[in-house]
């Protein structure tokens, strides 16, 4: 049985003839693991450089049979490493779990698999270990510094998770430094804060950021750039509330957003970017408004108009200006709004911006209609119709044409009922000759009939497109 | 028992050898004259490991068949013959495990050469169901000593598994555990290390990475680097392995009290001795530990693991003798380290201990 498995012992039929080479060339044939070992490494002769130059190592024959992914595996086991192997394999898993959760179909099915990037696994492996053993001397600063690093190291779209999962780690190490005072930890929260902020996971995103904020206030930390942690807290907590005031909005919950917005606020006024306080106190004033409150809308207006004066922002000025004026016109001061909107006219003319002279115009335009002011109406209602013509945008145009449609046909009422009114042969002869022409009652002005007629023509031809 | 028979007066081309060493037989038995031996000591032993409990089974395998006149028939025949070969293996591997498992190791290779050698007829000389007759008998050889045997075996297997592509995470992750024993049996510990390493890798993807299979890898593991001394590398994978055995007992004694007092076999002979063995070596490796470091908050939270785990061990074999004495340990251990998680389930297990054991104590009196 065991020959079947074991080399037999030769028995020759005659003597060796040879007597020196014949245990030699049994002691070759038996050379086995057991021999190599009983051959204790002499200093003169070391054993691995005996291995480079003469056999094949059990790691080179692995490096050609199995992937990477087992070699690193099982390297990271030798070294004793078992916490960066449970690691290392449990993402490859993970990854591979959601990889068929999300079907044949999804992207994920087209990416590369991490298997087969061998550089990035090395790397992972690499990090790992050295942060391994920095734990197990109870070096968390360099624990840390290696899962941050990982974390930076996987900043493709593609390894998105990854990247998560080694700044959640980082924050755990971080928590464990204890010399730094927690300028390790507010940083890993901001990491983790800004990662879930672009996911538009609102609350996990405050969470982390009003931690960092906590860990930053009153401390002079700065990061490599030479920008105060404390102001980046304050504008990431900024970004976040804001972002969460814009969902209330969408709800109409006013209330609720306003009082977000207000913390915003308040925020972007510690942050001590002046744009950004500028913003966020035109946002808030926004929100007043939807609530009706515009006098209170108006103060955080004229703080914002304020600031972008100093900042010389013209273009914000003017949206200043526009929402002041939307606040008096419900207040229904129609001479001081029709003020406020000539201003933003003005600036949006001085900047080219023709997007906002346009929309000027259009709420001037409305605003003397609805005083009875046609002519003037009809005139800025033109005027924004030439320019959303050469802006070529189309809902604009349309808009235009027809407040400009409306706004001629209420100048016309007053006559037209006036003369159905006096039921005098002489008016019943200017209605109808009016019914035929279709021309203006008074003095016929030619150039605005040409003026419809050239309008009707245009959007047929939109129409066309 | 035994009938003398004498090698030259043996039919012509017939070689009768011995079943152990495969030299050429001077006894038979008499019982199933199938089976014979170069000498005394090699039939005792047989028949101590294996023989005894084959030995009839053995005649229909190896008695010459007759000559059947219809080709049903000797299909028939085969079929009953494949079938009995079939049996026979399995009876001598379960066998040779079992006295592995015991730790007698120089009784298990007759066994084991045996359900070889019934493989091998079965399958042919080299299919992959070889390769767990080849691992039984390695460990058995590693077991007993034999080193350059166990590494004739291993190499076979080894060879087997190469040639096999796809062969199963289980016997490529049992290859390399007993490829490990070998050379830590050899003191190669750097070659120990890469196989073990490589049962680990192999047991994870087939079991999971915290399930006692692995484990057992990591225990192996941390022996060798022990021995090596390189204690904390060591005492890490002596916290995992403990965690992951108290996870898993703690789940089997949750199952226990919600099924009930079935006598329900929660683990095999081999698990038991295993969980047995582990668990000791780390209690000891801990105290050892705790000589020479007092007071670690850290190691007496590894203490009190380790003997809640030995306390539910006991307890799932209703051993309630060592639940007391483990119980109260490990209740010890938890008032010294304020770890206040445990002492529930503690209390509950030392609690229900007593009164199995109570019951025990009034059964004695009452006869």
């Amino acid at each position: 049985m065991a020959s079947a498995v074991l080399p037999r012992q030769k028995t020759r039929f005659l003597p060796a003839i040879d007597q020196r080479a014949a245990p030699n060339n049994n002691k070759l044939l038996h050379k086995s693991r057991l021999k190599e070992k009983s051959e204790l490494p002499d200093p003169d002769f070391p054993e691995n450089e005996k291995s480079q130059t003469t056999t094949i190592t059990e790691d080179d024959i692995a490096r050609f049979q199995k992937p990477v992914h087992q070699n690193l595996c099982v390297s990271m086991l030798r070294e004793g490493f078992h916490r960066s192997f449970e690691e290392f394999f449990s993402l490859l898993q993970r990854w591979k779990a959601s990889r068929l959760v999300a079907g044949e179909d999804s992207a994920l099915w087209q990416q590369r698999p991490l298997e087969e990037q061998p550089h990035k696994l090395e790397t992972l492996k690499e990090l790992l270990t050295r942060a391994e053993s920095a734990e197990r001397s109870n070096q968390y600063v360099e624990v840390y510094e290696n899962y941050l690093a990982l974390a930076k190291f996987f900043s493709e779209p593609d390894d998105r998770w990854l990247q998560h999962h080694f700044y959640k780690l980082s924050l755990l190490s971080a928590r464990k430094v204890k010399m730094d005072s927690g300028k390790r930890e507010a940083e890993a929260n901001a990491h983790i804060g800004q990662l879930y902020l672009e996911q538009g996971d609102l609350e996990l995103a405050q969470e982390h950021y009003e931690m960092f904020h906590h860990l930053a206030v009153g401390r002079s930390w700065q990061d490599e750039s030479g920008c105060p942690l404390l102001s980046r807290a304050c504008e990431g907590l900024w970004r976040v509330y804001t972002l969460q005031a814009q969902r209330h909005l969408q709800n109409k919950d006013y209330s609720p957003a306003i009082q977000i917005l207000t913390k915003a606020y308040d925020m972007a006024k510690q942050a001590g970017d002046k744009k950004i306080e500028g913003e966020a106190a035109y946002r808030v004033a926004l929100a007043y408004q939807s609530l009706g409150d515009h006098r209170t809308a108006k103060q955080f207006l004229n703080t914002f108009v304020e600031i972008s004066t100093a900042l010389e922002d013209t273009a914000s000025v003017g949206r200043a200006y526009k929402a002041i004026a939307q606040s008096l016109e419900s207040e229904g001061k129609l001479n001081e709004t029709i003020q406020y909107l000539q201003k933003y006219a003005e600036i949006s003319e001085e900047i080219n911006q023709d997007q906002g002279l346009q929309d000027a115009c259009m709420c001037l335009g409305s605003i003397q209609s609805s005083r009875g002011e046609y002519v003037s109406a009809c005139e800025y209602f033109i005027r924004a119709y030439a320019i959303a013509c050469d802006l070529g945008s189309v809902p604009l145009l349309q808009k235009a044409q027809v407040s400009l449609g409306i706004t001629r046909a209420h100048s016309m009422l007053r006559t037209y009922s006036s003369l159905v009114a006096n039921n005098e042969p002489q008016s019943l002869l200017t209605l109808i000759r009016w019914k035929e022409t279709r021309e203006e009652f008074h003095k016929p002005p030619c150039a605005c009939v040409t003026h419809t007629y050239h309008t009707h023509t245009h959007k047929t031809s939109l129409s066309q497109w | 028992m035994s009938a003398t028979i004498n090698p030259l007066s043996n039919p012509k081309g017939e070689k009768k050898l011995c079943e152990l060493c495969q030299k050429p037989a001077y006894l038979q038995c008499s019982k199933c004259r199938v089976a014979f031996y170069c000498d005394v000591v090699h039939q005792q032993a047989d028949w101590n490991s294996i023989h005894e409990r084959v030995c009839e089974l053995l005649i229909p395998v190896r008695a010459s068949t007759p000559f059947r006149s219809l080709q049903a028939d000797r299909d028939h025949h085969r079929v009953q013959a494949q079938k009995r070969l079939e049996q026979l293996l399995e009876l001598s591997h379960t066998e040779a495990k079992r006295q592995v498992l015991e730790g007698k190791y120089v009784e298990a290779l007759p066994a084991g050469q045996l359900s070889l050698r019934c493989a091998m007829d079965l399958y042919g000389p080299d299919a992959v169901e070889l390769v767990p007759a080849y691992l039984l008998l390695a460990e058995a050889n590693v077991g007993s000593g034999s080193l350059t045997k166990a590494e004739g075996y291993l190499s076979q297997a080894e060879w087997t598994v190469m040639k096999t592509p796809g062969c199963s995470l289980t016997i490529l992750h049992q290859l390399h555990r007993n490829l490990g024993h070998l050379y830590t049996a050899l003191g190669n510990y750097e070659s120990a290390l890469l196989h073990f390493g490589n049962d680990v890798y192999y047991a994870s993807e087939e079991f999971g990475l915290n399930t006692v299979e692995t484990a057992g890898g990591y225990f192996l593991m941390a022996e060798v680097f022990s021995k090596q001394e390189k204690l904390d590398i060591a005492n890490s994978l002596y916290s995992q392995v403990a965690s992951t055995w108290h996870a898993h007992l703690s789940k089997l004694v949750e199952c226990y009290n919600q099924i009930g007092n079935q006598r329900a076999q929660y683990f095999d002979e081999a698990q038991l001795a295993e969980v047995n063995h582990m668990l000791n070596v780390m209690l000891e490796a801990q105290e050892q530990d705790a000589k020479s470091h007092p007071a670690l908050s850290h190691s007496l939270g590894q203490s009190l693991l380790l003997c809640h785990s030995l306390a539910m061990r006991w307890f799932l074999c209703n051993n309630h003798d060592k639940v007391l004495e483990f119980g109260r340990k490990a209740m010890e251990f938890s008032l010294q380290c304020e770890q206040k998680s445990l002492t529930e389930s503690i209390h509950s297990l030392i609690q229900q201990a007593e009164k199995h054991y109570n019951a025990q104590q009034t059964h004695i009196i009452h006869h």
